[in-house]
């Protein structure tokens, strides 16, 4: 991973690729790198879709490894929906086949010179990229399909669905899991469209005859990498809940606690929630012999994904995650767990952020457009997306434009961006996330190691209130740090509890690199990626007040707990005071 | 016609399943819909986790999230079960959100908006019905014996769960409506249980049905 491939797409001729040294970056990986390339790159007050904008696909600094987990990639622009600076991660097999290829990002530059469409082919041999208009339109498994006759099955796939070309808000780009299905998504943020304002369809990786990424001392990586995965397997969510069941195992717990934002956030309870949990999931696919169990990258050990097939036991899609579940189900009223399977594969399919569409045709349904809980209306509108009709555009586009144009109040975003499936008044904690991540609302920029391991910034007294504003702190810390390693941030659950286990995935680094970090230097890197970002941020015109939840959720109460947002502004502005 | 009333299973009908052992896992989604239990009341989560779920200290030690009247309680030592009350059960949940609703978790602050606290209104110690959610790894810790012992649900969510299982429940089950032996193909109707609101429904494992 000491290079790092540059492809001009406006370069006479077409597009052209230079391979250069790292050079500065060296020793970033994943988030750390893509954040540090757009704020030395991107002036921050270009246009998302302009020529000045870069998209970079980076593999964490682990990925490429035999380590396990290590297969995220992290995809960083400006965003074409926040305005902002964006990291979006993605499982799938890429990142471990991108860093075995020995490139440490791909970045796609410039502006093309006309309307033809490419694809990437990177193997060891080196690259060839070539027009190819026959991909146009085309949704992400009929592209995956093309490539497969191509270049065989050896292969796997970044690609955009018709939304990236057609430069939607919500618009993701597509990484192939092990069955060479694009499953997979770098969801947030618009990044879609940046790939398809460069012209790039898709990007083939064939990692043949490249041997795994060796460590520096082989003997105790592989000791750490066995002691990581002890930890993983021996911690319930790990080792138990996660396997059984996959994300949607919270669709229960939070409708009980009453803080499931159902009706487009209208209220914290949902009556058809068991109808579309986990427990319900699980039991479906085992008995229409599909697999709940099933890891979306090579060297996963965790296996929280799984497939989901039709009544009549066919394929249908992925096994759909928690958030989705939500977007799709509870958050439109919508308890058809078949019908909510068939939105997760179209969204897939058409290249769309599950959470985005799912946010977006709930305020498209209090607009009035469908009644919620009309599930073929919903899978319509979908449709209307992928096909670009007028009010698709809009649609596509996100819950922000989607309020404006049809004259919504109650659109849940921050930086125009949805808020995912966990309402920040029941849970205040991620609202104080929600509301100051420089990712606009996102849960997962707080959600990695407790501050008790880490010990960021000192100790927390949680009690306080202010306590909150310390812990979402010291998350999104912990966070930008670990989507730096590529390790999939659901071995948070076990470094969370387990010392020993955090203690290991710093081994694996240190074993790796040769370095000798400690839980201090990981704070260090978490606290200068976050500053990059929100310098980005800055002088693209952020300011404290973007830092805000939408004014309803101050004063609108959330049934059952009749509660409102109560963190006050000022607490806000203190999160990156450290 | 429903006519057996009885102490354990109160004035309602009561449908009671034999099943082969693997087939008493087929029961288990019903917990998570929320069933009701008659139990003593007036008393701390905890000692009803131990007297009335039999739950041992390993088990409890798993249930890492217990939501009473639909907030995250935090001290089972202190929480009190009332005549009437709603309580969901969960083994530890992934992500900050999962973390937490965690009892006494570190991020217990980021919920404490909605944080269980007990209103302090004497209760009595008695007898009275508990509305009880068991979700995910706990339904095969705690779903067997609390099946065994007998559940009260509403017949509507009994039969939803049954349409088109029959075939499944076809071979290793004897069923009784009432003590009264049923054809295992009524499961896919109404099971004989005419305008009942509500079920007692009883599962066991046992050697007639394997
Ligand atoms: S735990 Fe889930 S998201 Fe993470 S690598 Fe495994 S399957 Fe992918």
């Amino acid at each position: 991973m000491d290079k790092i491939l540059r492809i001009d797409v406006g370069a006479e001729g077409g597009p052209k690729a230079t391979a250069v040294p790292v050079g500065e970056y060296a020793g970033l990986g994943g988030r750390a790198l893509t954040s540090a390339i757009v704020l030395k790159e991107v002036p921050p007050l270009c246009h998302p879709l302009g020529g000045e904008n870069k998209l970079v696909i980076a593999p964490g600094l682990l990925s490429g490894t035999a380590g396990a987990q290590t297969g995220r990639i992290s995809v960083g622009c400006k965003s074409p929906l926040t305005g902002g600076i964006k990291e979006s991660n993605s499982g799938g097999q890429p990142s471990q086949v991108l860093a075995k290829l020995g490139y440490g990002a791909i970045v796609l530059e410039g502006r093309p010179k006309g309307d033809d469409l490419y694809k990437i082919f990177i193997n060891k041999d080196g690259v060839k990229i070539t027009k190819d208009n026959s991909l146009k339109m085309l949704p992400n498994y009929d592209v995956v399909e093309k490539m497969k006759k191509e270049y065989g099955d050896k292969i796997c796939c970044i690609s955009i669905g018709p939304a990236g070309e057609m430069k939607m808000g919500a618009a993701t780009i597509a990484f192939t899991d092990m069955e060479l299905r694009p499953t997979r998504h770098a969801g947030r943020g618009g990044v879609g469209a940046v790939m398809g304002s460069k012209n790039i369809k898709v990007i083939v990786l064939d990692a043949t005859g490249m041997p795994v990424r060796a460590p520096k001392d082989p003997d105790k990586f592989q000791d750490a990498n066995k002691r990581f995965v002890d930890g993983l397997k021996k911690h319930p969510v790990t080792g138990q809940g996660l396997p059984a069941y996959g994300t949607n195992i919270l669709t229960n717990i939070l409708n009980e606690v009453g803080g499931y934002p159902t009706y487009n956030f209208r209220q914290g309870r949902f009556d058809g929630a068991a109808k579309i949990s986990g427990e319900t999931q699980a039991d479906t696919e085992t008995k229409r012999g599909a697999n709940p169990t099933h890891g979306c990258h090579r060297g996963c050990v965790i296996q929280c994904s799984g497939t989901y097939n039709d009544k009549d036991g066919h394929y249908l899609t992925k096994q759909p995650e928690y958030e989705t579940v939500w977007a799709h189900g509870g958050n439109c009223g919508i308890s058809d767990l078949d019908k909510i399977a068939m939105m997760d594969f179209l969204d897939d399919n058409y290249g769309i952020d599950t959470i985005e569409m799912g946010a977006t045709i709930a305020v498209a349904m209090e607009a009035g457009l469908a009644p919620f809980g009309d599930a073929d209306a919903a899978i319509k509108m979908i449709h209307e997306v992928g096909k670009g009709t007028d009010r698709g555009r809009i649609l596509g586009n996100g819950a922000g434009m989607t309020g404006k144009a049809f004259g919504v109040e109650r659109v849940p975003v921050v930086k125009n961006q949805a808020m995912p499936a966990y309402d920040p008044r029941a849970v205040q904690g991620i609202g104080v996330t929600y509301a100051t991540s420089p990712m606009g609302a996102d849960h997962t920029a707080g959600y990695a190691v407790t501050a008790n391991v880490l010990k960021v910034g000192g100790d927390v007294n949680a009690l306080k209130p202010e306590g909150q504003v310390e812990l979402s702190r010291n998350l999104q810390i912990a966070t930008a740090a670990i989507d730096s390693t590529g390790m999939c941030l659901f071995i948070a659950f076990a470094v969370l509890d387990q010392p020993d286990t955090f203690q290991a995935l710093l081994d694996m680094l240190n074993s790796f690199y040769g370095l000798n970090l400690t839980g201090d230097s990981v704070t260090e890197l978490g606290k200068k990626i976050l500053k990059m970002e929100r310098d980005f941020n800055t002088r693209a015109g952020f300011t404290p007040q973007h830092d805000r939840l939408p004014s309803y959720f101050k004063t609108e109460k959330f049934a059952p707990h009749n509660v409102t947002f109560a963190v006050k502004d000022e607490e806000l502005d203190k999160v990156f005071n450290w | 016609m429903i006519d057996k009333h009885s102490a354990e299973t109160g004035p309602y009908p009561h449908l009671a399943f034999v099943v082969a052992r693997p087939l008493v896992s087929s029961f288990f989604l019903l917990l998570q819909q929320g069933v009701m239990l008659r139990s003593r009341v007036g008393c701390s989560v905890e000692a009803f986790l131990r007297q009335e779920l039999k739950a041992s200290p390993g088990t409890i030690e798993k249930i890492q999230s217990i939501v009473l009247d639909g907030k995250p309680v935090d001290d089972i030592g202190t929480a009190v079960l009332h005549n009437g009350s709603a309580l969901a059960l969960s083994a530890a949940m992934p992500g900050l959100v999962g973390a937490t609703l965690r009892r006494g978790g570190a991020y217990s602050s980021f919920r404490s908006a909605i944080t269980y606290h007990e209103p302090g209104t004497a209760c009595m110690p008695g007898e009275g019905w508990v509305r009880i959610k068991i979700f995910n790894l706990l339904m095969a810790e705690l779903g067997p014996d609390l099946l065994r012992k007998g559940v009260l649900l509403r017949s509507a969510d009994l039969l939803g769960f049954l349409a088109g299982r029959a075939r499944e429940f076809q071979q290793g089950c004897s069923v009784t409506l009432n003590s009264r032996s049923i054809d295992v193909g009524m499961l896919d109707g109404n099971a004989g249980l005419g305008k009942a609101d509500q079920v007692f429904l009883s599962v066991s494992s046992g050697p007639a049905a394997a």
